[in-house]
Formats: structure tokens, sequence, C-alpha cells
């Protein structure tokens, strides 16, 4: 491709173009100079009605707003409080505990901060932590759970692979397996830092009280089978992927509007609404990266890339410190889902030139992108972090720089340990 | 004239939530009804799984559209870069922004007529996809999309061009 189309297509993707019309600009270009009949992006994005796996995208992505909407966040948080609070530094694992949770549910749009935040900020303020401590905790948790099962980036990568079809297969079953215990790694380091922060604070430490617990159980008992029904559904096999979406998205629309009657019907076309734009997003982007993608395969870019990099780089521990980095500095400037279908048709066939396992990568992948979430400049959850809480940008962004080294430790602990991925995977690395 | 514009707009916005809002829930409750027939009676609507994926098309693309929409701060909802666009202020975030638009509108024409060339060319060869709609049917919701998409963008690009030469309209910061 012409260096000069390139450029400008960097332009205007900085200047802040919709990305999936520069994406849809460089496919055709590059069709047109390959004199490829330019309605086989009709076909290329046709082959969006054509993957069963992508049902699931609207569908949790509608029922993880409707969630946000309800009083779920409320009795999610008394919940973890009657259950964890007790620990030392409890409230504030109470709080990654459950924006982990809710982010898997509800995919890292920022809702997690703005439904869970505004609970949780005012109620470590009152537990006197620190505020930038309180700040950071709460802008970090905002993408955390990015790796648990059902969030949407691990079903992407799985769909972006599949359409890739290079390599040992990859369902998106084994990525929820693969995320588990990097999740829960992170969670745990982080947590590990809160206790040692909180050990200083008066009156933290507050007995287990077995009758709110029981009660916070009970008032939850709505949104209880929702874990079972979709962990357990998708774990035991019993439900594919984009059949335990279904069950969800009615299951939460029946108890939240019909049963509880948290949401107003004629609320509900908004909520309808503001999902569907972020899938209309995200669909759009993934519509016009088949296309790019298949023409860039086509081109053998990722070969001619592969030859470029094996000059200098031969070990795979080598390859991936600079996957590390790049992806870092990619994550702060890419949207996660952009990152996802401009990036790993590239990566991926290089990834297993090096031996990499294409689950492996996924997590590696993932877990950068969850800490390019609040990275500066753009890590899109400082500025909504910033407009909900009221703090210049500055703050925040000294706010999660502890947060940043303890994740930016467990992504190299993830990265250098494949084992950790992939131990519950029948494929061996 | 203008006031009858955006009585106009506002009407296309309702239709296109309902619309939203109509194929989601029928995609739900298609989904879960296959899910429940299937465990129930081990049977279920042949085409039922084929209809729940051309909805995901078009509640993407309709979704899509919808997201083209700018807001008070000329935004769309679209999944985009945006590094430099907070650094720019007044007549110039206007220019970035009216190019950018441009470029937008430019690129969904184009998507608008190839995706509709590649619809007629399905119409003539007839095949016919799930419950006998010829597969064109369910194709067309392409060209329509990037069709108002490219209006869409190149009203976005004439508000930024017109704010651009009236300072006196200014800028929303």
């Amino acid at each position: 491709m012409g260096i000069l189309v390139i450029l400008l297509l960097i332009l205007v993707a900085l200047l802040g173009a919709p990305l999936f019309a520069v994406i849809a600009a460089s496919a055709m270009y590059g069709f047109w100079q390959e004199e490829i009949d330019l309605s086989v992006i009709g076909i290329e994005l046709y082959r969006l009605a054509e993957m069963p796996v992508l049902v699931a995208i609207p569908l949790f992505t509608f029922a993880g707003y409707v969630l946000g909407e309800s009083r779920a966040p409320q009795r999610l948080v008394r919940l973890t409080n009657a259950w964890l609070g007790w620990m030392p530094g409890g409230l504030a694992i109470v709080a990654l505990t459950a924006c982990a949770f809710f982010t898997a549910l509800t995919g890292a749009s920022g809702v997690t901060i703005v439904a869970l935040g505004a609970l949780l900020y005012p109620a470590l303020k009152q537990a006197n932590y620190p505020l930038r401590f309180n700040l950071g905790l709460i802008t970090t948790s905002g993408s955390l759970g990015l790796l648990f099962a059902p969030s949407l980036p691990l079903i992407l990568y799985g769909v972006v692979v599949q359409q890739l079809n290079i390599g040992p297969p990859v369902s998106i079953d084994d990525l929820f397996l693969a995320g588990i215990l990097p999740g829960m790694l992170m969670l745990v380091m982080l947590s590990l830092y809160s206790a040692w922060v909180a050990r200083d604070i008066p009156g933290e430490v507050r007995p287990f009280d077995r009758s709110e617990a029981l009660a916070a159980t009970r008032e939850a008992v709505w949104e209880m089978p929702l874990p079972l029904v979709i962990l357990g559904g998708i774990y035991s096999g019993y439900f594919a992927v984009s059949e335990a979406a279904a069950v969800t998205a009615l299951y939460v629309l029946i108890v939240h509007v019909l049963i509880l009657r948290e949401i107003p019907f004629r609320k509900l076309p908004s909520v309808m609404r503001e999902s569907m734009l972020l899938v209309g997003g995200i669909l759009a982007i993934l519509g016009v990266s088949l296309a790019s993608t298949n023409y860039m395969i086509d081109q053998e870019v990722p070969t001619r890339v592969f030859d470029t990099i094996k000059q200098y780089v031969d070990s795979p521990w080598t390859f991936l410190i600079l996957l590390n980095l790049f992806l870092l500095v990619l994550g702060t400037m890419l949207d996660i889902f952009a990152a996802l279908v401009i990036v790993i048709p590239i990566i991926l066939p290089i990834a297993l030139n090096y031996g990499v396992h294409p689950v492996h990568l996924g997590i590696v992948f993932l877990a950068n992108m969850q800490i390019g979430y609040f990275t500066p400049p753009v890590g899109m959850n400082l500025f909504i972090a910033s407009y909900r809480f009221n703090q210049p940008v500055m703050t925040l962004y000294r706010a999660t720089l502890p947060f940043f080294f303890i994740l930016f430790g467990a992504v190299l602990l993830i990265t250098y340990w494949p084992a950790l991925s992939l131990v519950w995977l029948d494929t061996t690395p | 004239m203008r006031d009858r514009l955006l009585a106009l707009l506002r009407y296309a916005h309702i239709c296109e939530d309902l619309l939203l809002a109509g194929m989601l829930i029928g995609m739900i409750l298609l989904a879960a009804a296959q899910i429940l027939l299937r465990n129930l009676l081990d049977w279920n609507f042949a085409w039922g799984d084929p209809v729940v994926r051309v909805l995901v098309l078009w509640v993407g693309m309709i979704g899509a559209m919808a997201a083209s929409r700018q807001d008070e701060n000329g935004k769309t909802r679209h999944i985009s870069v945006d590094v430099l666009s907070p650094l720019l202020r007044g007549w110039h975030l206007h220019l970035s922004r009216l190019l950018t638009s441009l470029f937008a509108a430019g690129i969904c024409g184009l998507l608008c007529w190839h995706c509709a060339r590649f619809v007629a060319e399905e119409m003539q060869f007839g095949a016919t996809g799930v419950a006998g709609i010829p597969v064109w049917v369910f194709q067309s919701v392409l060209p329509a999309a990037f069709a108002i998409m490219t209006l869409r963008f190149a009203l976005n690009g004439a508000l930024h061009g017109v704010a651009l030469f009236q300072p006196t309209a200014a800028s929303p910061d």
C-alpha cells in the first residue's frame, strides 16, 4: 500500500475519524490496487450474519446494560461487603471483587465505574481510605474482570481467531477457562496491596455478621442464578456461549423489568438503544476488519512482518517482551475492540511462529489491554472517573500509578508463565 | 424549515430506537424459545437460528447507523482513537471534525455503492434463504444503513463547516 495513503489514514484516524471507516478505506484501497471487484466488501460484511457466536455480543451487552440500570449494583456491593468485609482491607477487597464480577458481565464499557463506582467511592471515603488510593482503586477496577467469562473482549478474541483459521483450534470455552487463574492473580495481587494500605486505618476491621450476610444473600436472590447459568452452563458444556447469552438476556429482562420493576417500560427502549449503539460500534469495526484481514493475509503481511522481526528476535521470550511493550503502548491509544480486530490478525501468525499458544496470546493481549484502560494519555476509564468523581485527570494519572505497577507485574507473570493460562486446557503449549 | 427538519430528525431517531428495541426483543425471545424447544421437545424451528443470526447483522448495522448521530460536542458513538481532538479548540476542532466527517461520509458512500452492487448481483442470482425469503432481502440492510450513515456524516460535516465560517456560533467550549 502506498506510504502516502497509510500516512493519510493514520492522520484521519488520529484526528478522530470513526475507525470502521479507516479500516474500510484501507481494505477498499487494497482491493482496488489488486483490481479486485469492491463488491467483495458486501460479501465480507454479510459474514456477520453467518457466525453463530456473534449472537452473544448484543445479548450479553444488553444484559449488562439492564443490570447497570437496575439496583443490582447496590445488591452486589451489599452482598460482597457482608461476605468479604471482615477481612483486612475488606472494603477495598469488596470493591475489587464486585467490580471484577460486574465487569465480566458488562464488558468493561465504563458501566462499572459509573454504576459501582458511585456506590463504592463514597463508602471507601467514609471508611477513611486515602483519597488517592480510593480514586486509583475505582478507576483500576473499571477494567478488572476482563479475563473472566463472559466478557465481550474474550468472546471477540475467539471470533477473530476462529476467522483466521490458523494454528490450533481455539474455542471460546477454552478462553473462558484460560482467563480464570490470570484474572484471579490480578484480583489477589490488588487485594494484598489493599490490605497493606488499609493496615493503618482505624476501625477498618470489623467482625463477620452472619445475619447481615444472610439478609444480603436473600436480597440478591434474583441475581444469584446468573453466575450459575452463565459460568455453570458454559463451563459444564450444557450451554453454548450464544445460548447462555440468550438465557441471560431473557432472565435479566424478566427479573428487572417485570418482577422487580426496577426499570420502567418507557425507559426500556433507551436502555436498548444505548446498548445497541455499543454493539453497532463493535460490529461495524469487526465487519470491515473481516475484509481488511483477508486482504492482509492475501498480501502475506504477517509473514513479511515475521521475517523482519526474526532477523532481530529469535527467542519466544524476547518476542513476548517486545509484544508486552507494544501492547502497552497500543492500549493507551486504541480501544480494546478496535485493537482486537486490527492487531490480532497480524500478531497471531507471528506468535504461532514463535510457538506461543493462541489461547495464551489472547490472555496476554487482553491483560495488557486491561491496563491500557487507565494508562495516560487516553485510557478511557481515566476520563470516565474524572468526569464521574469530578477530579482532574492529572490526579487520576497519579492515583492509578501504584495500581499500574501491580497489574504490570501481574501481566509479566501471566506472560512468562503460560501454564497459568493453559493449565486447565487439553492443549499443551 | 429548520424546525421542520429538526422535527423530522427527531422522528427518525424515535423510529430508529423503536426498530432497534423491536429487533432486540425479537432476537432475545426467538433465541430463548429455540433453546427451550430444543430441550423440551428435542425440536425447534429450522428457520430460527438463521433468523437470529440475520437479526445480529441488522441490529449491528442499524446500531452503527444510530451510533453515527452526533452529540452536542460533535462526537459520534463510533469507536475512534481521539488522541488529537481533545487538544483542539475552536475553529481547529471544527476543521478537524469537518475533515473526519467528510472522510467518513465518503467512505460510507463507497461502502453503500459497492454493497448495493453486491445486493443487486444477489437479486439477479435469485438465491433464497430461510423460509423462502430471497437472500438479498436480508442483505439489503447493508446499503441502506450505509446510505443513512453517509447522509449523517455529511450532515455532521456540514454543521462543522457552517460553524467554521460563523465564529459567533461558537464551539461547545
